[in-house]
């Protein structure tokens, strides 16, 4: 099993007036080489739960195991490494940095690494032309269109060759064809043996075929209809 | 109590030094009732977060009382200007009861906080937090320590009236010793510089072995070699080195070197001493956590890299000591 929950909750806020319960007690197991859906309304909490299995937040309580390892109180300089080799993240509005080119954006997480230039011009060179935007490698993010950004977005999140991509709402700025795109593609992820977990309510994504699990999530729990 | 900017420095130091410890001293107390690193709870997660916050502002509060021996040291030798008699920091430290008292306990924290910053680097470096009851017991220990550390500071910064009178180095480290207190003239220079040479050898021979292979009761041989070494070097550097940087042969004082008239050679010298004494006295408090479960790597890579530089920064002061020695004997004189 790659991805083990026990008993998460997150609260927001914890101890003040606006106190916000965003998980509550989630116990989850999610499969290697799976693409698993997080289902929900808005405010449901699967952003949330999204974040804590990418490390981006910490839980308020509980386990989250993730290759084995503890993640939930892992320090976090030991974060940022597990972050680094194992986790792709796809964010529900990109967060490219619009003044660097799209070829800057995408070798940003090879950086630590200490690869040479060449070698992550190299690396980002075979994503971009494998997401066809190998003629925008030196335009600024800024510049460019939503379908393009996104394509971004996912070429960032592969640089590293993580096993695991998580990617919240990444359909939501999207068309539909853009939309129908972005989901064969994380498909090919799939084949290609990647471990995906995405939050939407959309049923374009819910209702794909490689999509093999959708778990529905009701005021921050699990909802089993 | 003389009011100017380095009272107010050591003053205002000694207080945010207070004010985070007392911080930490709750921080610490919750460590030792509530800590559990197998529970996923809220309380142990919260702790957590709260160590890694307190453990920062410790090793900051820390590592400003260590520099505020350096502060301490210039305020006196600053103090000497208005103090009759005083000609360095010597007379200003021996100005009142607290002075002396003072520079040795804050000589002692500069290890005693040290090891503490030693624990936590050690600690942060593992995936579960391993040193952590350990290390903050240990700062609970060191708080009496501090609080003394800081009421001498103030009680001697507290205690300064410009018509003290006091005695100048010339009487204090001099052979000759007048009606002042002469704290070295029984040392004799032939048997100082023996012993330094010797130790500095012997302490080489055994970081040589350390780094050879790893033997537990040379690990502990070399840290109290370099404590041994650390007092010895003080003794040579006041009764033998420092007449030759000042190349006078009555002129005998471990504070004068610091001034600008000797290029502030005094901080060339102990600089290196206090780092690699302290590195080398860390290799013994590591030892016992060699074997600990996420510390397996990180301790002994650390233990290593502290017997090197510990080697390399004590070579660099018995180099930058030796040289106005060697230079006098070469050239029969400055030169």
């Amino acid at each position: 099993m790659l991805i083990e929950l026990d008993r998460v909750s997150k609260t927001y806020n914890q101890g003040l007036p606006n106190e916000v319960a965003a998980v509550r007690e989630v116990t989850l197991a999610i499969a290697d080489n799976a693409m698993t859906c997080l289902r929900g309304a808005s405010g449901c909490g699967k952003s949330t739960l999204l974040a804590i299995i990418g490390c981006v937040f910490q839980p308020t309580s509980g386990r989250v195991t993730v290759a084995g390892k503890q993640l939930a109180r892992l320090p976090d300089r030991f974060l940022a490494l597990h972050r680094r080799q194992y986790i792709g993240f796809i964010f529900q509005r990109f967060n490219v940095l619009p003044a660097l080119t799209v070829q800057e954006n995408i070798v940003l997480p090879l950086i630590p690494l200490g690869l040479t230039p060449q070698q992550m011009r190299e690396r980002a060179g075979i994503l971009m032309e494998r997401f066809g935007i190998v003629h925008r490698r030196a335009f600024p993010a800024g510049q460019i269109s939503g379908g393009e950004l996104q394509r971004v977005a996912i070429a960032r999140a592969l640089v590293n060759d993580p096993p695991l991509i998580l990617a919240d709402e990444p359909t939501a700025h999207l068309d539909s064809r853009l939309s129908n795109e972005f989901m064969d593609c994380l498909a090919e992820l799939k084949a290609a043996g990647k471990t995906i977990i995405l939050t939407s309510h959309d049923p374009l994504v819910t209702g794909h075929r490689a999509v093999d699990q959708v778990i529905d999530m009701q005021d921050g729990r699990i909802h089993v209809s | 109590m003389f009011l100017n900017s380095w009272s107010i420095a050591l003053v205002i130091c000694g207080l945010v030094v207070t004010f985070l410890m007392g911080f930490a001293a709750r921080s610490g107390i919750r460590v030792l009732f509530h800590w559990n690193p197998d529970s996923d709870a809220n309380r142990q997660i919260q702790l957590e977060n709260e160590i890694w916050l307190t453990s920062t502002l410790v090793e900051c509060a820390l590592g400003v009382q260590i520099i505020s021996l350096v502060v301490f040291v210039l305020a006196a030798d600053f103090y000497s200007q208005a103090i009759v008699g005083a000609m360095c920091a010597t007379g200003s430290l021996l100005a009142n009861n607290f002075g002396v008292p003072a520079l040795i306990v804050k000589i002692g924290g500069v290890f005693f906080y040290g090891f503490w910053i030693v624990l936590h680097q050690l600690d942060i470096r593992s995936e579960h937090y391993p040193l952590v009851r350990l290390k903050y017991v240990y700062l609970l220990l060191l708080l009496p320590f501090l609080a003394l550390d800081l009421t001498l500071g103030v009680l001697y910064v507290a205690g300064l009236h410009p018509d003290i009178i006091t005695s100048c180095c010339a009487v204090v480290f001099g052979e000759t010793a007048g009606g002042g207190p002469n704290l070295l003239s029984g040392w004799s220079p032939r048997l100082s510089l023996s012993l330094f040479y010797g130790s500095a050898l012997a302490l080489l021979a055994i970081g040589i072995v350390l780094l050879v292979r790893w033997r537990m009761w040379a690990s502990l041989l070399f840290s109290s070699l370099c404590l041994w070494f650390f007092l010895l070097a003080l003794m040579a550097v006041t009764t033998v080195f420092s007449s030759y940087i000042y190349a006078m042969p009555f002129h005998k004082c471990p504070f004068c070197i610091l001034k600008a008239e000797y290029h502030y050679i005094g901080f060339l010298l102990y600089v290196p001493l206090f780092l690699g004494a302290f590195l080398g006295m860390s290799v013994i408090v590591a030892e016992p956590l060699r074997s600990l479960d996420g510390l397996e790597e990180v301790v002994p890579r650390f233990q290593k890299r502290a017997v090197v530089s510990c080697l390399a920064l004590l070579l660099v002061f018995v180099g930058v000591a030796t040289y106005p020695y060697l230079r006098y004997l070469i050239l029969g004189g400055e030169g």
